[in-house]
């Protein structure tokens, strides 16, 4: 019985692509969502693993060298380096400033020792040798050559960075941990943390270590909200969905109320004539689905933040459209499912 | 070319009373019908709107549950059919063709008559390859991928005779066959419903095309005659409370109060008691029914010690002038 079910698609073909195009932008717009989601996990985790470091040292009363407000003498480095469990260690200093660039726009700002440990890979230029220059992230929109400034103060940048940004899609820029700190703290030998290879034994007074996931964690916590928020923006959107599949089946159904009970007063059971419907439905959910992927591919650069889909979201989609289908029919199910086949008899 | 039905093709209707609600009213359009005919038979069931032919092809199709009685077609008994069991039975004792065609518009002609056997399961092609055979039977070769709305409609019926037959069913119900055709076309449709019997099919016509009956072996009026009949006036002397007919009779006489009064009421479903009218001495009720050979649409008791005097149509309309007073009481809304 699925041939009708196509027919029937054929015949109504104007209608059934007005519902392919509207589901396919809601489930594009689902996946983009994903994709931002996705973003704040893999942006977190790249900037820590930037680092390259297997503990970070931070305040004791810090939770986290991202978000910690509290410092630590930047000297401690050399404590460290004496632990018989180090192999090396540098101290960074983490902030946040406003980066005139192309336009103000809040940023990263990490201080880092050149040539020390922290200072990230560099996939564009050489990195920072000296005072005045920095590395910024590709983010950030501005080329190898070019310069920025903070709070007045003017850097070149020599190298650029990918993929390292946090809160958000926020870009980063690496300076020289010295011009850090005059930035912030007024020269005074200060960091954020000491970034580590190999494990601390004994951590210096006042201070406790971190492993490299307890600091992912840290630098993910600002995020939950807005991460739960596009959680439900997802599940709402997925509804909008399954309503228009709904919607669409269910005039459908009514539409064909006497196909359902000449189908019925000749013998065809009503389990043929639900699962040529449900058939509809995940027809309808999977083009959606197709047409969703690829205005997802044309949306995301069009988004300010980060977008970045993983294959198993795809996979998600195709799995969700189909169970979206299924659930959207049921109303048009029961409708056709309960259609009286008396009403094959009468005029038209 | 399509194979003869061979089966017990036999039908038995007794004592069948099929009663629903309509408006609020316990409707009886059918009230202890018992018919038979045979295979090979072409039964007319001939009537007016609304005396129940459709009805009964419902029953006889398994599709409405009578009040009472048992319908027998080609050995099974119908009433009480549920599941699969009422699935067989649609799908392989008879085939019905629609009043208004009822075709798929978005299928074409051979898809059409795939539908019941695509649905009983039948591979996609031994059904295209019957449903051809079956469009060729209806001389449709030549509109075979055709959709409904590219068919003249007596072109549409043939293919849902075609569709009727898909199952090779012993027995054939069709619902006003003629009823979307022009002269024309009416002229196919009569001819293939007869052949349809000579295959050894008992087929059942549900009509008020009085053309048919010369086709027909058997015809069973639905309808009593509204013939003006010759009969001699009837006395009825009644007490308070006594009926003279109730909602659903059939009608043959109107009556004329001589003396006393006499309600007229209806039954509701809950049994309830609605007063329509009350008719007093010199006036009469009653006619309609056996002017237009329909039911009784409501009671008549006499609210007090009356005197009526009943008269055949005939009679009644060479006694008195039908623009003097009356009480119109089968239709006296």
């Amino acid at each position: 019985m699925l041939f009708v079910s196509l027919r029937d698609l054929e015949w109504r073909r104007r209608r059934f692509l007005i519902g392919v195009v509207a589901t396919g932008l809601v489930f594009a717009l689902a996946v983009v969502l994903t994709g931002i989601s996705q973003s704040f996990i893999n942006e977190v985790s790249r900037t820590a693993n930037a680092f390259e470091a297997d503990q970070w040292i931070v305040s004791e009363k810090a939770l986290g060298p991202f978000t910690a407000t509290t410092m630590l003498n930047a000297n401690l480095v050399d404590t460290v380096r004496k632990d018989p469990g180090v192999s090396g260690a540098s101290p960074v200093l983490i902030t946040r400033f406003p980066v005139q660039g192309n336009s103000l726009r809040d940023s990263g700002v990490i201080g880092v020792v050149p040539h020390g440990l922290g200072v990230p890979e560099v996939v564009d230029g050489r990195t920072i040798e000296r005072s005045g220059e920095a590395l910024a992230d590709r983010s950030m929109h501005r080329g190898v050559g070019k310069t920025f400034s903070i709070g007045g103060v003017q850097f070149v940048i020599v190298g650029r960075t990918k993929g390292v940004s946090y809160f958000a899609g926020q870009p980063t820029v690496f300076l020289t941990l010295d011009d850090a700190q005059k930035l912030t703290v007024a020269g005074q030998p200060l960091a954020s943390a000491i970034v580590v290879h190999g494990t601390v034994t004994r951590p210096p007074a006042n201070t406790h270590a971190l492993s490299n996931a307890d600091v992912i964690k840290d630098l993910k916590r600002p995020l939950k909200a807005a991460s739960g928020t596009i959680d439900i923006l997802r599940v709402l959107l997925w509804i909008v969905a399954a309503g228009i599949i709904g919607s669409i089946l269910y005039v459908q159904a009514i539409e064909r109320t006497r196909d359902f009970a000449v189908f019925k007063a000749t013998g065809v059971g009503g389990r043929a004539l639900a699962v040529g419907l449900a058939f509809q439905a995940i027809v309808l959910a999977i083009l959606a689905a197709i047409v969703a992927i690829g205005l997802s591919f044309l949306l995301a650069p069009l988004m300010p933040m980060p977008v970045e889909t993983p294959a198993s979201g795809f996979i998600l989609l195709l799995v969700v459209s189909v169970v979206i289908g299924v659930l959207a029919s049921l109303f048009g199910l029961r409708r056709a499912i309960s259609v009286d086949p008396a009403l094959a008899f009468g005029g038209a | 070319m399509m194979p003869t039905a061979v089966l017990d093709a036999n039908l038995k209707v007794r004592d069948l009373v099929i009663e629903y609600s309509s408006g609020g009213y316990p409707v009886r359009p059918i009230d202890g019908l018992s018919l038979d005919a045979s295979a090979g038979e072409l039964v007319l069931l001939l009537g007016a709107s609304g005396c129940g032919k459709t009805t009964l092809l419902s029953v006889l199709a398994a599709i409405l549950t009578p009040t009472s009685g048992s319908v027998n077609v080609a050995g099974v008994e119908v009433v009480g059919l549920r599941g699969s069991a009422l699935t067989d039975y649609r799908r392989s004792t008879v085939g019905v063709v629609f009043q208004a065609f009822n075709l798929v518009p978005s299928l074409n002609a051979v898809e059409n008559v795939m539908v019941p056997l695509r649905g009983a399961g039948v591979g996609r092609k031994i059904a295209k390859e019957r449903a051809k055979a079956l469009l060729e039977r209806v001389d449709l070769s030549d509109r075979m991928t055709h959709r409904p709305g590219d068919m003249s409609g007596g072109q549409q019926q043939r293919v849902a005779i075609a569709r009727s037959l898909a199952h090779n069913p012993p027995v054939v119900l069709a619902d006003e066959p003629t009823a979307h055709l022009d002269y024309i076309q009416v002229e196919g449709v009569l001819k293939l419903i007869r052949e349809l019997a000579e295959d050894g099919r008992l087929i059942v016509v549900a009509t008020h095309d009085e053309r048919l009956i010369p086709l027909a072996d058997r015809v069973v009026s639905m309808t009593p005659r509204a013939e003006p009949t010759a009969r001699e006036p009837v006395r009825l002397e009644l007490e308070t409370g006594d009926v003279v007919f109730r909602q659903g009779d059939p009608g043959d006489l109107v009556f004329v109060v001589e003396e006393g009064e006499i309600e007229i009421f209806r039954t509701r479903d809950d049994r309830s008691e609605e007063t329509v009218a009350v008719v007093e001495a010199g006036n009469y009720f009653g006619e309609l029914a056996p002017m237009f050979g329909l039911q009784r649409s409501a009671s008549a008791r006499a609210r007090k010690r009356s005197l009526l005097t009943g008269y055949g149509l005939r009679d009644f309309r060479d006694r008195f002038d039908i623009s003097g007073p009356k009480v119109l009481t089968d239709a006296a809304d």
